[in-house]
């Protein structure tokens, strides 16, 4: 019986994944009226981009030095995936919806064209039909168009705004922050986003505060042949706590865009920063054509003692996703948290993990893991645990499960773990199987169909990272998830 | 990185500049002509290759820059005392078991017995094989493709001027013991070797087989590069262990290389406990339905040795299974890697493969750097591995402790346990015997 069920299983899996998934639900293109450079990039062009945000000189020093930078380093290519070359000369580096208008501005301003694009994702932007509780900052291309609750959380104390009116209302903060976690001299897409980020969120929470809302930033590429670049600056201060969410679309094209941003977390003695990312970037089609490059460098210094940073993240789309989450345990007896659910579809390629790098003492880390690929997709985990001579009694756990579905995906685990110093305990484990084909018998025999009882136990195998999200993120990351699996699985 | 990367320039010119004079006493042998072919092969990929730098994703944790720093000559005659070779006799030469000698790299009649060996084995030596079996040795010489050769591997097919060829014939089960030993011994002088041995195991063969490498003088400073073949035919069964203890200044780059076919068994067991830099490659090829591999795996380290263990199990077919233990002891300041890959190919579905690499660090000075890796095109399959870096359990030395056990010996005990753990699943005792004694001197400073 249980023979005849196996079979079962892989023709049915084989034959589903010939069958078309359902489209992507936020492949729409929003016509409007945009501001937008002319392709290319030089020092002219990073010029421009400073200038139309009316930057401080310092800014755009620092810009240049990172775009000089830039120039004489190589695109790195270790990455376990296949891409064709990126011409950095057929992106348009700047691309605004025109009546965002200069600087800050009050949400009832926000373009109704906007507006209703953001509703369309589901964010509703007019403070009246706030999400419960949730905070947005609104990407649109290359800049914030609105922020919702800045005066409720300004009673507090706490700064949430684009980065582009950081700058020019927090100058001060920014200059002693950015580029603090990730030097513009960090690596070639970290080099390239210091030189024209455009735009990204910037949160301060000051001393003692525990932030009453979720904040949350939406990152929406909509112009063709532009690509985005932001940067997300979080500074946590002494025993301040707070919540971070973000989520990204893009329509669907036959062009790659590339997506490298930058998002530099600082937390403070006794603070604590939660980071969950929803990342449904737009894919690709069946054949590979058209999809995201998401190139992104994001990593958190726990620099004050007993400080906690927690990274959580569902990466559901992307035609190639490459990012590692990292986090700098200075502080002693800091905490890092690293969480992620990884889904690959189509012929999608995924290189993510993190890094946990021990310098205080005590610090301890937790990976948990879990990689789910199908079709023709390839799924990697990489990820580099190192602890420090300084890091005495250092303790660390990882865990990185890979699920495989159909006979075309492949599934890696590269864990590198370095110890400097021998007090230090670690452990680590890591699995790859396919469904259990007990499982699935056991559901369909209590009346659950194949696609039903599949989407239930991926949702077991992923439990331990959705339980790390908040609420209402857990339920759209299951949705997702269920989207995505639909037609994959059999 | 805080290790000193080495510019490849200056010190692997080094040694490049050697290979003509380690090359000398091949000149003018009289070998068949594919064999000076191959060695030219071998000798042009070195030269491209180059001693490699941690810069090679292989070589991330082991610098080589104080191996490629000395000038070796080529291995000579055997040079020891009477003295010795009573020790060498009593100490690793079972009266049992069938003893194949080297000493410095070259053949020992006195201290071997393999001229009469078991019925249905064949044992001689390379330079013999070449004149007497040169085709059965040419198919497996030239059996791997030569660009994808290693450095050391390319390094040892240039260079190699003995060795020893094993066959084992078709349904013959050799009870018997064969046992490949290495002795190096050369005050003065700085030798290197690069023995190459060709294992075959016929259909529904079985044997056991030991390959020791030992060094006399732990003052010694010399480099091994031993190569070792083997091939298994359809439900053959190999136990082979591997032992090393070099002197604690020499350097030793090995690789086992094993090709399995249907339904053969190949039990691993490698030990390594010697040697300043000890680099072991462990490559598994299962090329066969229903194979099965055991890789088991023990270091012991002290002082400021460094030990480098790379194993590497490629599943091509379906319905295979492969097993790896590999453990580690470290003191001091010793310094162990371990890297591990499963690779599983997509047609090779139903299959099963583990992976476990523990390292209990005694020495406050000691590194660790591990990398269990795993790649998977297959979806039917069972692939786990793990890795764990600790400490003894504080509450089992307390435990000990109440029940009067000296801190110091409570200590030995539970490392002792956790060696034996590994060595127990050698089932021969002689083997098992030897590599004990081998560890006890990395385990005897828990003592002092």
């Amino acid at each position: 019986m249980r023979k005849e069920e196996t079979k079962l299983l892989n023709e049915k899996t084989i034959e589903e994944n010939v069958l078309t998934s359902r489209d992507y639900k936020y492949g729409f293109y929003t016509e409007i009226e945009t501001d937008r450079i002319p392709k290319g990039l030089n020092e002219d062009t990073i010029r421009t981009i400073s200038q139309k945000k009316n930057e401080p000189g310092w800014m755009l020093e620092w810009r240049l030095k990172a775009y000089r930078h830039w120039l004489t380093m190589k695109e790195p290519h270790w990455a376990n995936f296949r891409y064709g070359p990126i011409d950095y000369q057929g992106v348009s580096y700047y691309s605004a919806p025109k009546k965002a208008g200069q600087g800050p501005k009050s949400i009832e301003e926000v373009d109704p064209e906007l507006r209703k694009a953001f509703e369309k994702l589901g964010i509703p932007l007019g403070e009246q039909k706030r999400l419960t509780g949730v905070a947005v900052d609104a990407v649109f291309d290359s800049v914030s168009v609105g922020t919702t609750h800045q005066t409720e959380l300004a009673k507090q104390g706490i700064i949430f705004c684009s980065m582009s009116e950081a700058i020019a209302r927090h100058g001060d903060l920014v200059k002693k922050y950015m580029g603090s976690v990730v030097p513009y001299s960090d690596n070639f897409f970290a080099a390239l986003n210091a030189a024209v980020f455009s735009d990204g969120s910037f949160c301060y929470i000051p001393k003692g505060v525990k932030c009453p809302l979720e904040l949350s930033t939406y990152f929406r590429i909509n112009a063709a042949e532009s690509g985005q670049f932001e940067r997300t600056l979080i500074v946590a201060e002494e025993g301040s706590c707070v919540s971070y969410l973000e989520g990204c679309t893009a329509p669907m094209r036959d062009e790659n865009q590339l997506h490298a941003a930058v998002v530099e977390l600082i937390a403070l003695d006794n603070a604590q920063i939660k980071y969950s990312t929803v990342q449904n970037w737009y894919s690709g089609d069946k054949e590979g054509r058209g999809g995201i490059y998401n190139f992104v460098t994001k990593r958190g210094k726990c620099l004050g003692r007993r400080s906690k940073i927690s990274w959580t993240q569902v990466e559901a789309g992307a035609a190639i996703t490459w990012k590692y989450p990292s986090c700098i345990l200075q502080g002693d007896d800091s905490v890092g948290e690293f969480y992620s659910v990884a889904l690959t579809n189509h012929r999608m390629q995924a290189d993510t993990g993190t890094k946990m790098i021990h310098i205080g003492k005590r610090t301890t880390s937790t990976i948990i893991s879990k990689g789910i690929s199908t079709d023709e997709s390839n799924n990697n985990y990489r990820g580099l645990v190192k602890i420090m001579p300084s890091a005495e009694r250092a303790r660390n756990f990882s865990q990185c499960d890979s699920m495989l579905v159909g006979n075309k995906c492949s599934a890696n685990t590269f864990p590198y773990i370095e110890v400097r110093n021998s007090t230090a305990t670690l452990e680590h484990e890591a699995s790859t199987s396919r469904i259990n084909a007990e499982q699935v018998f056991y559901l369909k025999s209590r009346g659950l169909d194949m696609e039903a009882a599949i989407s239930l136990i991926i949702n077991g195998f992923c439990k331990e990272v959705f339980n790390e999200l908040p609420m209402e993120f857990a339920v759209e990351a299951v949705r997702l998830l269920q989207m995505k699996l639909e037609g994959s699985v059999g | 990185m805080t290790d000193t990367m080495i510019a490849p320039t200056e010190k692997n010119s080094l040694f490049m500049e050697q290979l003509d004079t380690l090359a000398g006493p091949l000149k003018g042998e009289k070998s068949p002509g594919w064999v000076a072919r191959l060695r030219e092969e071998g000798l042009t990929r070195f030269r491209k290759t180059g001693i490699p730098t941690v810069k090679d994703e292989e070589w991330k944790y082991t610098n080589l820059s104080a191996l490629a720093g000395h000038r070796y000559t080529p291995a000579g005659k055997s040079a020891l005392s009477p003295a010795q070779r009573k020790d060498v006799r009593a100490r690793y030469c079972g009266e049992a078991d069938v003893n194949i000698v080297f000493v410095n790299g070259t053949p020992d009649k006195e201290l071997s017995n393999f001229g009469k060996p078991p019925t249905g084995v064949e044992i001689m030596t390379l330079s013999d094989a070449l004149t007497n079996n040169a085709a059965a040795v040419q198919e497996i010489w030239a059996h791997y493709d030569p660009q994808k050769d290693s450095a050391f591997v390319a390094l040892n097919k240039a260079l190699t001027r003995e060795g020893i060829y094993i066959h084992i014939k078709d349904k013959i089960i050799a009870n018997q013991l064969v046992h490949i030993l290495h002795v190096t011994q050369a005050d003065g002088e700085q030798i290197a070797t690069f023995p190459h041995a060709f294992i075959r195991l016929g259909k529904s063969s079985e044997a056991s087989i030991l390959e020791t490498h030992v060094g006399l003088n732990d003052e010694n400073i010399y480099l091994a590069d031993p190569l070792t073949d083997v091939f298994l035919e359809e439900n053959a069964t190999l136990h082979y262990s591997k032992a090393q203890k070099e002197s604690l200044r020499a350097y030793h780059v090995g690789t086992t290389r094993v090709w399995q076919k249907r339904d053969s068994t190949f039990n691993g067991f490698s030990l390594a406990a010697g040697a300043s830099i000890a680099r072991n490659n462990l490559d598994v090829v299962i090329n066969g339905e229903g194979a099965a591999a055991f890789l088991n795996g023990l270091y012991s380290v002290y002082k400021d040795q460094h030990v480098d263990n790379h194993t590497s199990v490629d599943h091509r077919v379906p319905n295979a299974t492969s097993n790896q233990l590999y453990k580690g002891v470290l003191n001091d300041a010793a310094r162990a890697v371990f890297n591990g890959k499963i690779f599983v190919q997509p047609i090779a579905q139903q299959t099963n493969s583990y992976q476990l690499n523990k390292n209990l660090v005694l020495g406050k000075e000691c590194q660790v750097d591990t990398k269990p890796q795993l790649e998977i095109f297959a979806d039917d399959v069972k692939c786990t591995h793990g890795a764990t870096i600790g400490q003894l359990n504080e509450d089992e030395i307390f435990y000990l402790q109440a029940r009067g056990v000296p801190r110091k010996i409570a200590a030995r005990l539970l490392t002792q346990g956790f060696v034996d753990d590994i060595l127990n699943r050698l089932t021969r005792d002689s083997v098992r015997e030897q590599a004990a004694r081998m560890v006890a001197p990395s385990l005897e400073v828990l003592e002092g």
